[in-house]
């Protein structure tokens, strides 16, 4: 893993001198050519996180989950021998999707249209008079999708043969995600927004502290302070296409009579259940293409952020929970922490969407990031990269074919 | 409401049980969006100092085993969870921050099974 120190001025290392320094394209933020270069080159070859295995809690359990820009529903199974598996829900007769619910168990799905029915590993088990079709039950099976776990955590890839395992995709850092308490959840509470922005816009708001001070004077006043009066991160770490910073919070911040009750209540808990050991706790982690994470065992929250259209966006936010509620106290405080974690992603939306409605007027031709705004600069990169690559990739393969 | 809706103690609340007590934190969050300051003042001042006594309470048991009262009780302080951030963090600035806030969707709480 690779480290810069942060509190005063990145010094760019061999680490990250090529991120460079220069201003950054405005047209990646708001076109829809470049836009559909990313589809292409990022969200239809990536590993996409898409669930949590708590969704899946017992065989015959099912999730759908749908990737609206690549206009694909998967359909995803706890198979009766245990194993996870996914598939496009689509019925290999003539296309028509195969579940319409979100959720659910059962171990076979039939097609309302023929009445098709597959088994939850996907095969074919019977459709109404086969005897008349041109081809074997065995080359009916639906069309599985590249799915593998980390953390408990589901992931998949549209890639029909993915270029790397999710293993592979995640390298060292798969090992520290393991240690978060995502990892051990058996549920979640989960609130939404629907934002008109760039996905990456929305996705940079979550990845500097700069705006702190400026959108979260109140809700964010711990993690500040006149020692580090922006709040910026301890360190900033890069894992190739990943990065983690780690949160700085303020040492002679003093919570507020209720909000200390609420943070008492769940810091005993998380103690209790097996949390005293923080070395996660104030590490938050930016996989690639849209997650993060971060390892507090109090406010234990992923955020995907899911990207819509070339100007609009989903943030899906998610607290993570070991075991449902057993007692008050413990339902009190994860209430507490959702509301508190929602206040702040409130605060944050109004702002990127006029940062989106000014990019959207086409007036700047760059953009500028700052030594702390560093991992902006990263996902960036790591983005235009991709597109370049796979842009080269269709245009050579288009002068093959020439 | 019936004057002995919540258990011996926590009397001062019982003003508040038809007007805050609701089954999901979706419904929580929407009541402290349409509430007033007076309202969240009132409800917060009245109930801050018996928060803990009541968690005391309510921890006796586990949650499966509260009766009516302990339930009405338990629903209060859910309710305050939200309340409390409008009135001890956000102050004077939560209609401001109840605009943005109704944008964002709670779709499922671990408190709501």
């Amino acid at each position: 893993m690779e480290e810069s120190s942060t509190q005063d001025h990145i010094e760019l290392d061999e680490d990250t001198a090529d991120l460079g320094t220069s201003p950054i394209p405005a047209a990646p933020y708001y076109q829809p050519d470049y836009f559909a270069l990313e589809v292409e080159a990022i969200f239809r070859r990536s590993w996409l996180q898409i669930g949590h295995v708590c969704e899946l809690p017992e065989p015959g359990s099912y999730i759908v989950r749908e990737i609206e820009i690549a206009d694909a529903s998967i359909l995803i199974t706890r198979g009766r021998d245990d194993v996870i598996r996914a598939f496009h829900n689509v019925c290999t007769h003539r296309g028509t999707q195969l579940v319409s619910e979100c959720e659910g168990s059962r171990s076979r799905f039939s097609c309302p249209y023929h009445r098709w029915t597959f088994a939850d590993d996907g095969e074919l088990l019977s459709a109404p008079d086969f005897e008349r079709f041109y081809v074997d039950k065995a080359d009916c099976a639906l069309t599985p999708v590249a799915v593998d776990v980390c953390a408990r955590l589901i992931f998949v890839n549209l890639d029909a043969t993915p270029q790397e395992s999710l293993a592979e995709f995640l390298g060292p850092l798969a090992t520290e995600l393991e240690e978060l308490p995502s990892a051990q959840a058996t549920t979640f509470s989960e609130y939404t927004y629907e934002i008109e922005a760039n996905w990456k816009l929305t996705y940079d708001n979550f990845q500097e502290n700069y705006h702190l001070r400026f959108i979260h004077p109140r809700s964010g006043a711990a993690a500040a302070g006149p020692q580090n009066p922006f709040g910026y991160p301890v360190n900033f770490g890069f894992h190739g296409t990943h990065r983690t910073q780690t949160i700085w919070s303020n040492p002679d911040a003093r919570p507020l009579p209720f909000q200390g009750l609420a943070f008492v209540k769940g810091a005993e808990l998380a103690m209790r259940d097996g949390f005293g050991d923080v070395t996660r706790a104030k590490q938050y982690y930016a996989i690639f293409p849209n997650l993060f994470l971060l390892g507090s065992p109090m406010t234990p929250f992923s955020q995907c952020v899911i990207p819509l259209s070339p100007t609009r966006s989903r943030g899906v936010i998610r607290l993570y929970w070991n075991g449902e509620d057993d007692c008050a106290s413990r339902r009190f405080a994860r209430e507490y922490a959702m509301a508190t974690a929602r206040d702040i992603h409130s605060e944050d939306r109004a702002v990127i969407e006029a940062g989106q409605r000014g990019l959207n007027s086409g007036a700047l031709t760059h953009i500028h990031f700052q030594s702390q705004e560093i991992l902006c600069r990263h996902l960036f990169q790591e983005v235009n990269r991709r597109v370049e690559n796979w842009r080269a990739e269709r245009d050579a393969a288009g002068r093959a074919l020439l | 409401m019936s004057a002995v809706s919540l258990p011996s103690g926590f009397e001062a609340l019982e003003v508040f049980v038809s007007d805050w007590s609701f089954a999901t934190a979706a419904e929580r969050a929407q009541r402290r969006l349409d509430s007033t300051a007076q309202e969240r003042e009132v409800f917060f001042h009245t109930a801050e100092n018996l928060v803990a006594p009541a968690l005391d309470l309510l921890d006796a048991k586990p949650l499966d085993q509260h009766d009516a009262q302990e339930q009405r009780l338990m629903s209060l302080l859910l309710s305050l969870a939200h309340i409390g951030l409008a009135v001890e963090i956000q102050g004077d600035d939560e209609p401001r921050h109840a605009r943005d806030a109704r944008h964002i969707t709670i779709t499922r709480a671990v408190s709501d099974s």
